[in-house]
């Protein structure tokens, strides 16, 4: 397998009225292709802006960021992206939110709408296809944004925070469905959070984030079969997993 | 291919959702009649009850006794205020919108137009009443201009707020997508903008008879404004009243046009989504 994505002592300065903040880095830190590789770290570490930098959102104060070797020094096209919120827009059904990915790309949504109805339906929105979004549930609006994310088949994914805003039932729910996502088509995944088990259950590696100014800190491959269930969960490797993590950051005062 | 949709529960529950969208507005429209005859009646009582004299305050029906006797001056005159008006208001949104869009996307714009236009926002337009008799004489041209300023700022403000405002999420997203600035416009940033152009554009539909009004008012000699001014000056109060009423009209007519507009255009906005909601 190759390296997908890789970071060169990347590292963003926010300029404030308070002078300068120092959001991240430097990291270095390079993404498998197809793996699936959660931030994890206390609010505020500048995980998210990790996030938006690969995605060529916002630009690095220092370092590179390559994806296939190509500099970033743009916004991406080729990747999918989940914030905390879902951003779907009332003035479309959830079908029409999902197809606006394609549209905006200038592409014909007719030849796209049998593989966003798939997409729907394998996260149980099947019967909702016609519904405005301020007709769902948070957590069926988040999976309807899971789902416009995925619809161009981005071979990279880009998740910040997507369970945070969630109630505790709902985010179960969606880390089994966003585990089945992407055990249906593997992509390069960066998910943020800050929740360790969510990062342990769902990750290839969990890349352990300082507080601000963000440093990478470790990172832990996870090694457990997927899907990981709620047996899986219970094992004590699994815990094991939890409790490592867990300890860096009682070392940092965080938890 | 998708399985179709069945056909007849989705038509059932939709006519349904008609019915009762229908029955709301019936029920709600008529709970606003009752409400506007017990004003009528009340006002009625009032003036009976306590003598009023009507050179202070005409009861509804002296009202329309003078509206009837006097209908055909005051259907002139609405159909000069109402010009004036509609010429006014129209001339803000089509300079309204565009100048916000121009704003709101071009740099250069934001920079000079838009402190000026701030600072103009500042001024009470009313004040510039008298000169812009001065400059365009006593005709309609003045009254228009003068219309036309109470409806543009609102229009350009609300429009460059809602052209300006797309969130950050929805913003990165849509550069995601690397879609064509137009597209882009279209599908996002045009339907994510109506909600608060249309506060703008409500608002300018409020303000328009008042421009008309204050126009007559300060340098004219035809329109319902005049016809308030001249019959009140003459102490016939009933005949104020009765143009007061027909200027009141009209400002809703323009207002209820908008809104049925707005209706049409953006359903699903959060005001518009249930009729007990404001309009």
């Amino acid at each position: 397998m190759c390296d997908s994505i890789t970071l060169y002592g990347v590292k963003k300065v926010y300029d404030s009225r308070n002078g300068p903040v120092h959001a991240i880095g430097p990291a270095d830190l390079s993404i498998r292709k197809g793996e699936f590789v959660s931030f994890l770290g206390p609010s505020g570490c500048g995980k998210s802006t990790l996030v938006l930098m690969v995605a060529g959102l916002l630009p690095p104060t220092e370092g590179e960021i390559r994806i296939d070797g190509v500099v970033v020094n743009e916004p991406r096209t080729d990747v999918g992206i989940v914030f905390q919120t879902p951003v779907l827009v009332d003035w479309r059904s959830v079908l029409g939110n999902v197809l606006l990915q394609v549209e905006l790309r200038g592409l014909d949504p007719a030849q796209y709408r049998a593989h966003a109805v798939e997409l729907l339906e394998s996260v149980g929105l099947g019967e909702f296809l016609k519904q405005r979004p301020y007709e769902l549930s948070g957590g069926m609006q988040q999976r309807t944004a899971f789902c416009r994310a995925l619809l161009h088949d981005p071979p990279i994914v880009l998740m910040d925070e997507p369970l945070g805003a969630l109630d505790a039932m709902t985010r179960t729910r969606l880390r089994d469905d966003l585990e089945k996502l992407w055990l249906g088509s593997p992509k390069s995944v960066l998910f943020v959070t800050h929740d360790i088990s969510e990062a342990v259950q769902l990750s290839d590696r969990v890349v352990v984030i300082t507080p601000r100014p963000g440093r990478v800190e470790r990172e832990i491959t996870v090694d457990l079969p997927h899907p990981r269930d709620f047996d899986v969960r219970q094992s004590p490797e699994f815990l094991g997993y939890v409790k490592d993590i867990s300890d860096i950051f009682m070392q940092y005062g965080v938890i | 291919m998708a399985a179709p949709i069945p056909f007849d529960t989705e038509r059932y529950s939709q006519i349904g959702g008609i019915f009762a969208k229908l029955g709301a507005r019936v029920k709600a429209s008529r709970t606003f009649l009752l409400a506007t005859v017990v004003f009528v009646v009340g006002w009625e009582l009032v003036v009976y009850l306590f003598e009023i004299p009507s050179y202070l305050l005409p009861s509804p029906s002296n009202i329309a006794v003078e509206f009837y006797q006097n209908f055909t001056i005051i259907w002139r005159s609405t159909l000069v205020t109402a010009y004036e008006t509609f010429a006014g208001f129209f001339f803000a949104l089509a300079l309204g919108i565009p100048f916000s869009l121009g704003v709101a996307f071009y740099r250069p714009l934001r920079n000079t137009i838009y402190p000026a236009t701030v600072a103009l926002q500042l001024v009470p337009k009313i004040a510039l009443a008298p000169l812009m008799i001065t400059w365009f004489g006593f005709g309609l041209t003045s009254k228009i201009l003068i219309v036309f300023l109470l409806c543009f700022f609102p229009i350009l403000l609300n429009g460059i707020l809602g052209f300006s405002s797309l969130g950050t999420e929805l913003t990165y997203f849509l550069t995601s997508t690397g879609a064509r600035s137009k597209t882009g416009f279209l599908k996002v940033r045009m339907p994510a903008a109506l909600p608060q152009l249309f506060v703008g554009i409500k608002w300018a539909a409020i303000n328009a008879t008042v421009g008309a009004t204050t126009g007559e008012w300060v340098g004219g000699d035809a329109g319902l404004g005049y016809l308030i001014k001249f019959t009140s000056g003459d102490l016939r109060i009933n005949f104020a009243f009765a143009a007061i009423v027909t200027l009141s009209l009209l400002g809703l007519f323009l207002f209820y046009l908008v809104v049925l507009v707005e209706r049409q255009l953006i359903p699903w906005h959060v005001s518009q989504r249930s009729t007990s909601g404001m309009v």
